[in-house]
């Protein structure tokens, strides 16, 4: 057996939920080793890739500037061939599956947006008060102070003034560590436009730092790169929380692949089993053992750990795991204005309505976010006008008109759980033997339903109000990139895979943080719930080896 | 028992590749900072797939002179009434000749065309072109400079980022992503009528 690596806890996954909870563990004077799939990298060789996509690929294509190791392999997007390689998909929505994250130290909040909703105390209830769905097992009292944390932790800016607050008429333990971000013309005209017809659009709360300096990280100067990769560290990832793990003494093998969680007697999880980039093996043990690798990792690994104690997977008496795959299926549109909306100022995405998420018409169909893109449309504009055959002044005047009087508009409807939408082991494999997962994916006629009725609609409102002179939705639903429901948390284990803690029913030691554990979708960027789970789930894993 | 399999077959006359540190950067080195470099005769790795340059790439490199390389700037400046980049032109249009043979005849031709009217800026000359290889090739090299690519190919070769002319239009209120130009919170909802033009 190739070394004797072991630790109080081990954290499989280095992404957000793991850097979080290897913090709170360190901090409480237990030892930590993290094991990462993926390799370290440095911001500006990502910044370098970034810079040196063709402009067709540079906007859209996140992975693009994170080639995946052989053994390590992510979605890619870059040739359509490509995109087909590891995540098998299926279903009539198996295109609003195609995921993006990375496998890197770091992992997929080196790309995100930033946003950081909180769900509301509804969002929390669905089953009580709509009759779909699930509840959560706690309601919103109790994750509130687990919100601040996160909040604190990763450093959000949001308002301070209750009625721009989300969600409404709710109570904040803590004001956010910092004031919002400004809005650019193109937010502030979509404001006022969206204000005529009853939507409100404001400020998203997000995990970027606003005016100030914050954790060590400088704050934000308008880059307008967010995606795939804030060039200064002005945007949370997990990756700059590496640094600090190592600092406070906790271990980070990088380029260490997981491949089987091991289990003795009395359904204690014993080792976890990792594989260098020589396909060699190595056995760690721990006290505990905290699976974050995402929602779609997180159960691939469970399911192929199977053994004869576990037929079905690790974790899996209640054969969830795998179920209930969710995601925001988004929808979105490409609008042409008279009047300019400017794009290209401050983060790529600041702002967002969020009104149409909550009522009592969730009994009938889902609600939704709305929001505009902020990415700089410039090149959009330039490759569309030089497709033109345009030359000298013409052209400049066109790229100008092209660039800022289009946009592009996004609708994030809310997913609910179905154990059909299910990831199970393809029989395709990974370079190192590990079976591909395989995903089926239907948007269910929840979402069909919200999209005919209400969101599309109310979207051709919003166009309206901005003059658009053209609109172009997307054919189909597409991903929103929140993988959630993998894992559903629940206090039966008959039909849940974790407890409110994120433990495992079956296994004590074992604990299944993030996305996966959410029992509701609802239509808000996941990371902050997923935060506040990471931070309940330390506070658990802390006490569970302080009081056995 | 011994868990570590044994190492893959190393090809001869292929020295050992270096481990993959636990503790450093190790990314791939496919991204490298010599991308932005003509690569002549090199392979680039993209996720694995090797992309290997045509021979006559390598031989019309060899064939792009510095008198081609003034005449493909004469040519674009004619082309384009903006500020252009020495370097970024001589790269460019080597790697155009790679992929077009014709560009030093079509670059002479479009210049003929362009004395012929006396021009001083494109609109004085361009009704002239014909269609056909000609005016392809004149709006293949305004792309070039706007875009910064010389292909639509999805690894395409990228010759400049921050001085492509595709940013100029809207430079008074759109940021080149990763180039920020204000200060933290420095920015406004401020903008400037549709119909101003920013110098560049």
């Amino acid at each position: 057996m190739a070394s004797g690596d072991s630790a109080d806890v081990v954290v499989v996954g280095t992404g957000v939920v793991g850097c979080l909870i290897a913090e709170q563990a360190l901090d409480a004077g237990l030892s930590v080793l993290m094991l990462e799939a993926g390799p370290r990298v440095e911001r500006w060789r990502i910044v370098e890739n970034y810079r040196n996509l063709p402009p067709s690929i540079r906007l859209f294509h996140w992975d693009a500037p994170y080639p995946p190791k052989p053994w390590a392999p992510h979605l890619e997007t870059r040739r359509e061939k490509e995109s087909e390689q590891y995540l098998q998909l299926e279903g009539p929505n198996a295109r609003a599956y195609l995921q993006g994250y990375v496998r890197y130290a770091g992992g997929a909040t080196w790309h995100w947006a930033g946003i950081c909703w909180r769900l509301t105390p509804e969002d929390m209830r669905l089953k009580s008060l709509y009759g779909v769905g699930r509840d959560w097992p706690f309601g919103h009292d109790v994750i509130e102070p687990y919100y601040t944390r996160a909040e604190y932790a990763l450093g959000v800016c949001g308002p301070s003034d209750p009625a721009q607050q989300w969600p409404p008429n709710v109570k904040r333990s803590k004001p956010y560590p910092m004031g919002p971000t400004p809005f650019g013309a193109g937010e502030h005209r979509l404001t006022e436009v969206a204000a005529k017809i009853g939507l409100m659009n404001i400020h998203a709360p997000q995990a970027r730092n606003s005016g100030v300096s914050y954790d060590g990280r400088p704050p934000c100067c308008g880059n307008n790169n967010c995606f795939p990769v804030c060039p200064i560290a002005a945007k949370y990832d997990a990756a700059t929380a590496l640094p600090k793990i190592e600092a406070k003494g906790g271990r980070i093998l990088a380029n260490a692949v997981v491949h089987r969680i091991e289990t003795g007697e009395k359904k204690t999880v014993e080792a976890v089993h990792h594989f260098d980039p020589d396909k060699g093996s190595h056995r760690v043990t721990a006290k505990i053992f905290v699976i974050a690798c995402n929602g779609i990792e997180t159960p691939k690994l469970l399911l192929f750990s199977k053994d004869d104690r576990n037929p079905n997977g690790i974790a899996n008496s209640s054969d969830q795991v795998g179920r209930n795959m969710m995601d925001q299926p988004k929808l979105i549109t490409d609008i042409e204005m008279a009047e300019p909306l400017w794009t290209g100022v401050g983060p790529v995405q600041s702002s967002s309505i969020m009104n149409t998420t909550q009522g009592e018409f969730r009994s009938n169909h889902a609600g939704a976010l709305f929001r505009m893109e902020n990415f700089a449309r410039s090149p959009l504009g330039a490759a569309a006008a030089l497709k033109k055959g345009l030359v000298g002044k013409a052209l400049d005047k066109e790229i100008r008109r092209l660039s800022a009087c289009t946009a592009r508009l996004t609708i994030e409807h809310e997913p609910l759980p179905s154990p059909d939408n299910r990831l199970t082991l393809s029989s395709k494999k990974d370079w190192l033997g590990i079976n591909k997962p395989n995903i089926y994916y239907d948007v269910g006629e929840y979402v069909r339903r919200s999209a005919r009725e209400y969101t599309v609609p109310l979207l051709h409102k919003l166009a309206e109000g901005l003059g658009a002179t053209s609109f172009q939705l997307s054919p189909e639903f597409l991903n929103s990139d929140h993988i959630m429901g993998g894992c559903i948390m629940g206090t039966d284990p008959k039909t849940s895979v974790v407890d409110p803690d994120c433990r495992a029913h079956d296994h004590h030691n074992l604990f299944l943080p993030g996305g996966g554990a959410m029992p509701s979708g609802t239509a808000s960027n996941s990371t902050l719930t997923m935060t506040a789970l990471a931070l309940k789930a330390a506070d658990a894993i802390v006490d569970q080896l302080r009081h056995g | 028992m011994d868990e570590r399999k044994q190492r893959a077959p190393i090809s001869p006359g292929v020295t050992e590749r270096p481990k993959p540190s636990r503790y450093r950067d190790d990314c791939p080195t496919a991204f490298s900072l010599d991308r932005r470099e003509l690569l002549l005769g090199g392979l680039s790795l993209v996720g694995g797939l090797a992309v290997v340059p045509t021979l006559p790439a390598i031989a019309a490199a060899a064939a792009w002179s510095q008198e081609s390389a003034a005449r493909f700037m004469e040519i674009s400046s004619l082309l384009i009434p903006h500020r252009l980049h020495e370097d970024v032109g001589k790269r460019i249009g080597a790697a155009m000749s790679g992929f077009n043979p014709s560009l030093s005849e079509q670059v002479a031709g479009l210049l003929a065309i362009a004395k012929n009217k006396n021009a001083r800026i494109v609109e004085d000359f361009f009704p002239d072109v014909p269609e056909g290889p000609l005016k392809e090739t004149a709006l293949a090299i305004i792309s070039a400079w706007y875009l910064g690519v010389v292909s639509d190919a999805p690894d395409a070769e990228v010759f400049a980022y921050e001085y492509t002319l595709m940013y100029g239009p809207t430079k008074d209120v759109m940021t080149i992503p990763s180039y920020a130009v204000s200060g933290p919170n420095g920015w406004t909802s401020d903008a400037p009528p549709l119909d101003s033009m920013p110098e560049f």
